[in-house]
C-alpha cells in the first residue's frame, strides 16, 4: 500500500503538476470543521502551507462548525474537498469520493471511545441511564452514531436514555465536557482521546475509557464523485497522499499525530454502515 | 466631673486642647476611611459591570437557544482569561431559574436550580464590599434582543482590593495618629505657652503667698493683650501689697511709740512726784545745816528718792536698748515691768495682782517685756478706775505663760481681731499695741487667746521656749 501511494506521489509530482490548465490557478478549497481537529491554528496553518506547496496552487481552509455545514457546502460546490467523518461520507455516499484516508498507528483505522469522569463508578453505558452525556456532533460517527447505535443494540431508546445531552462540536469539547463535571459521560474520537493524552494528559486524566467500539474506517478526505476526474481534485488527491514525503507534510502529520495517508475502499466504512443500518430501524 | 475639676487648669486647658485635635485626626480618619470605602465600591461595580456586561452580551444568544456547551465554553474561557483570576465563579440560569452551566459544574450541575446558589448575591447596582468579605457575589439578568432571557451569578475575588483597602487604612491610621499626637503636643504646648502669664501668677501666690513678688519684667507677655494686662495687674496688687505690709510695719512703730508716750507721762508723773519731796528734803538740809542728824536723815531720804528715780529711769531706758541688745529673759525683766507699770495703776487708783514665777527660758527679754507691758497698758485702760489688772506668769508644760487679766468690760471685737488676726483691718478705737503683741508672738512662734470668766478678760500668751 505504501509503495503504491509512494508511486502515485511522485507520478503526481513529475506528471501532473506541469500540465495543469490557467483555470485550475484559482485557489484550491478544503473545508474543515473544529469537530474533528483541535481547532488548533497550528495545526491548520501547517496543512496549509503543506498542501499548498504540494500543489503549488494556493489552499484555502474552510472551517465550519458543524459537519452539516461543511457536507453541505462540499455538496453544493462552494468547496472543492473536506475532510469528513465516516459517518456523513455514508451519509451522502452517492454524491461523494473517497481520496484518502489517514493512516494512525499504522492502519486506516479508529475507534469510538465512551468516556466517563475519572471518579465515576459507572461499569458500562447503561450504567449512565439518566445522566447528562455529551455528543460531539450529530453527523459524527465516533462522537454520536456509535452510542446511539449501542442504546438501541441493547433496546434502548436513544432520545430519552439520558437525562440531557448536549452538543458541543468539538471531541475534544466533549473530553473538556466530562472532565470538567459538566456532564456525566461523553462519546469521543478515540483517536483525538488518544492525542489528547499525549498532548494535554492533564485533561485526559480527569476522564476515563469506558468503553471503546470496534474498530472503524477513520474520517476521510471527500470530494464530489462528479470532480473526481478534474485535474486539480487528482492533484489534490496526490498532494493529500503525498504529505508524507515533504517536510512541511511531515510536520503537520506529526501535529496531528499521524503516520501518513492513504487510498481506500468505501468497503472500510462497512462498521459505520452496519451502525447506521441500526439507526435506520428506529428512525421514522 | 470632680476628678475632672481637681485637674489643675493649667493643664487641663491644654489636655482638653490635645482631646480636641485627637477626636478631630479620629473624625477625619473616618472621613477618608468612608471615602476609601466608596471609591472602592465604585471601582468593584465597575469592574464587576464591566466583566458581567461583557458575558452576558455573549452569552445572550447562547441563553436564548439554550446552548449548554456554548454557555459553558463561554464561561470557562472567560474564567481561564480573567489575569488577576478576579472571577472566581460564575453560574448562567436560564429563565425558570435552571441552571445552564457553571465554571464548576459539580457545584452548580446543569439543570439544577440556581436558587441555592444566590444567597448572599448582591445586585449589581448596589454592590457594596462589606468588611473583611474576600468574595462578593453578584447576581445580574441577562438580556438579549431587549428581553431577560436568563440571569448569570457571578463570585468575584476582591481580596486584593480588600487588602488595598486594609492596607490603606493601617497607613492611614499610623499617618493620622503620628499627625494627631503631633497637633495634641503642638495644641498642648502652644496652650501651656499662652497660659503660661496665668501659669506664673498663679505659681507666684501659691509659693510666696505672705508677700507675692512681681513677675520679673523679661516675663512679662509681650503686647496690650488680656495676658499682658493681667500680669501688670497682679505687679500692681504685689506692690500694693508691698506698701500695704510697710504702713503696717509703720503703724506698729507708732503704735509701739505711742505706748511709749503713755508710759513716759506716767513716767514724768512718778518722777515729779516725789522731786517735790526731795526739794523739801533739800530745803530742810539747807535750814538744818547745824544739826547733823536731820542732814543725815535727809540725805538717807535723797538716797532712797533718788534711788527709785534711777530705777525708773533704767527701766525706761532698757525697754528702749533692748532690741538691740538680745539679752535673755529673767525674773528681773517682770520687776521692771512692774515697776514701769505701777504709776500707770495708782494714778488709776486701781489694784495690782503680780505673780511670777520661776523663769527659765532662753526667749529674748525685748520682745516679751514689750507683749506684756502692752497689754498691761491695755488691761489698765480697760479697768478704768479703781479696776483691777492681774499678771501672772510662769512656766507650763516646758513654755512660757504669760496671762493678763483685768476687769474691763472685755475686748472690742476690733481690739480682737488686732490681736488675734482675722484679717480684719485695724482701724477703730481702743487697743493700742494689740497689733504689735500679736506680731511679735507670731515672730515668737506662740500663740494668743483671749477668754472671759468671772467678770474679768483673761489674755494668755504661750510662748515655746
Amino acid at each position: 500500500m505504501l509503495n503504491r501511494r509512494r508511486l502515485l506521489t511522485g507520478v503526481g509530482a513529475l506528471t501532473l503538476l506541469p500540465t495543469l490548465p490557467a483555470h485550475a490557478m484559482a485557489p484550491f478549497r478544503l473545508g474543515l470543521t473544529p469537530v474533528f481537529l483541535n481547532n488548533d491554528a497550528e495545526v491548520i496553518s501547517r496543512l496549509r502551507a503543506a498542501f499548498s506547496e504540494a500543489l503549488g496552487v494556493e489552499v484555502t481552509l474552510e472551517q465550519r462548525r458543524t459537519y452539516e455545514e461543511v457536507t453541505a457546502l462540499l455538496l453544493e460546490g462552494s468547496i472543492d474537498a473536506a475532510w469528513l467523518c465516516g459517518y456523513p461520507y455514508l451519509q451522502h455516499k452517492e454524491a461523494l469520493s473517497l481520496m484518502a484516508v489517514p493512516v494512525w498507528n499504522g492502519r486506516p483505522l479508529y475507534q469510538s471511545y465512551l468516556i466517563v469522569g475519572a471518579d465515576s463508578r459507572a461499569g458500562g453505558l447503561v450504567d449512565l441511564r439518566g445522566g447528562t452525556h455529551a455528543y460531539s456532533d450529530p453527523d459524527s460517527n465516533s462522537g454520536y452514531l456509535v452510542t446511539v447505535s449501542d442504546l438501541v443494540r441493547i433496546g434502548e431508546r436513544h432520545e430519552t436514555f439520558f437525562g440531557r445531552t448536549i452538543f458541543t462540536y468539538g471531541h475534544r469539547n466533549v473530553v473538556r465536557a466530562v472532565a470538567d463535571g459538566l456532564v456525566q459521560s461523553g462519546s469521543v474520537d478515540g483517536y483525538v482521546w488518544e492525542a489528547l493524552a499525549r498532548a494535554e494528559p492533564a485533561l485526559t486524566a480527569r476522564t476515563k475509557v469506558l468503553t471503546r467500539s470496534e474498530w472503524l474506517g477513520f474520517p476521510p478526505f471527500c470530494g464530489r464523485r462528479d470532480q473526481m476526474n478534474a485535474p486539480r481534485m487528482q492533484a489534490m488527491q496526490q498532494a493529500i497522499l503525498g504529505l508524507d514525503q515533504t517536510e512541511k507534510g511531515r510536520a503537520a502529520l506529526s501535529l496531528l499525530q499521524l503516520d501518513g495517508m492513504t487510498v481506500a475502499e468505501p468497503s472500510l466504512f462497512e462498521g459505520i454502515a452496519a451502525r447506521m443500518r441500526i439507526m435506520a430501524t428506529v428512525r421514522p | 466631673m470632680s476628678l475632672l475639676h481637681r485637674i489643675p487648669f493649667a493643664l487641663r486647658v491644654p489636655l482638653f486642647t490635645a482631646g480636641l485635635m485627637i477626636l478631630v485626626g479620629f473624625l477625619a480618619s473616618q472621613q477618608v476611611l468612608s471615602m476609601l470605602r466608596q471609591v472602592q465600591d465604585d471601582r468593584i461595580r465597575e469592574l464587576a459591570q464591566l466583566q458581567i456586561e461583557s458575558l452576558s452580551v455573549a452569552l445572550g444568544p447562547l441563553v436564548s437557544r439554550n446552548d449548554i456547551w456554548e454557555v459553558y465554553d463561554t464561561l470557562d474561557r472567560a474564567a481561564g482569561q480573567n489575569e488577576s483570576q478576579r472571577l472566581i465563579f460564575a453560574a448562567v440560569a436560564n429563565e425558570e431559574g435552571a441552571v445552564l452551566a457553571a465554571t464548576d459544574p459539580r457545584r452548580a450541575p446543569v439543570d439544577s436550580n440556581m436558587a441555592g446558589l444566590t444567597k448572599g448575591a448582591q445586585a449589581l447596582r448596589a454592590l457594596s464590599v462589606v468588611g473583611d468579605t474576600a468574595e462578593i457575589k453578584v447576581l445580574a439578568p441577562i438580556v438579549y434582543q431587549g428581553r431577560t432571557v436568563g440571569k448569570i451569578l457571578t463570585e468575584m475575588d476582591v481580596s486584593d482590593l480588600v487588602a488595598e483597602r486594609k492596607s490603606v487604612a493601617r497607613v492611614l491610621l499610623i499617618g493620622n495618629t503620628v499627625a494627631t499626637v503631633l497637633l495634641a503636643i503642638l495644641g498642648y504646648l502652644a496652650m501651656r505657652r499662652i497660659l503660661m502669664p496665668v501659669i506664673r501668677v498663679v505659681a507666684r501666690m501659691r509659693d510666696s503667698a505672705e508677700a507675692p513678688e512681681p513677675i520679673a519684667q523679661v516675663d512679662m507677655p509681650a503686647g496690650d493683650s488680656e495676658m499682658a494686662q493681667l500680669a501688670k495687674s497682679f505687679n500692681s496688687m504685689v506692690g500694693a501689697i508691698g506698701a500695704k505690709a510697710e504702713a503696717d510695719r509703720r503703724l506698729a512703730e507708732r503704735e509701739r511709740f505711742v505706748s511709749l508716750g503713755r508710759l513716759s507721762s506716767s513716767l514724768a508723773h512718778e518722777i515729779n512726784n516725789p522731786l517735790g519731796g526731795l526739794l523739801n528734803v533739800v530745803d530742810t538740809v539747807q535750814k538744818y545745816a547745824d544739826r547733823p542728824e536731820v542732814v543725815r536723815e535727809s540725805a538717807e531720804l535723797l538716797k532712797r528718792g533718788l534711788g527709785h528715780m534711777r530705777d525708773v529711769a533704767r527701766a525706761t531706758l532698757d525697754l528702749n536698748r533692748l532690741d538691740l541688745e538680745g539679752a535673755i529673759l529673767a525674773a528681773e525683766d517682770f520687776q521692771d515691768l512692774k515697776l514701769l507699770i505701777e504709776p500707770e495703776i495708782s494714778r488709776q487708783q486701781q489694784r495690782l495682782g503680780w505673780e511670777v514665777g520661776k523663769i527659765a527660758c532662753t526667749l529674748p527679754a525685748a520682745p516679751v517685756r514689750q507683749i506684756a507691758l502692752n497689754l498691761l497698758l491695755n488691761a489698765s485702760e480697760a479697768a478704768g478706775k479703781e479696776g483691777r489688772v492681774s499678771l501672772k506668769a510662769g512656766h507650763c508644760k516646758g513654755r512660757l505663760c504669760l496671762e493678763i487679766a483685768d476687769t474691763g468690760p472685755g475686748l472690742s471685737k476690733a481690739a480682737c481681731v488686732r490681736l488675734l488676726g482675722a484679717g480684719a483691718t485695724t482701724t477703730g478705737g481702743g487697743g493700742v499695741g494689740l497689733r504689735l503683741v500679736r506680731d511679735l508672738v507670731s515672730q515668737l512662734k506662740g500663740s494668743v487667746s483671749v477668754d472671759r470668766a468671772g467678770g474679768e478678760t483673761i489674755i494668755r500668751v504661750v510662748l515655746p521656749c
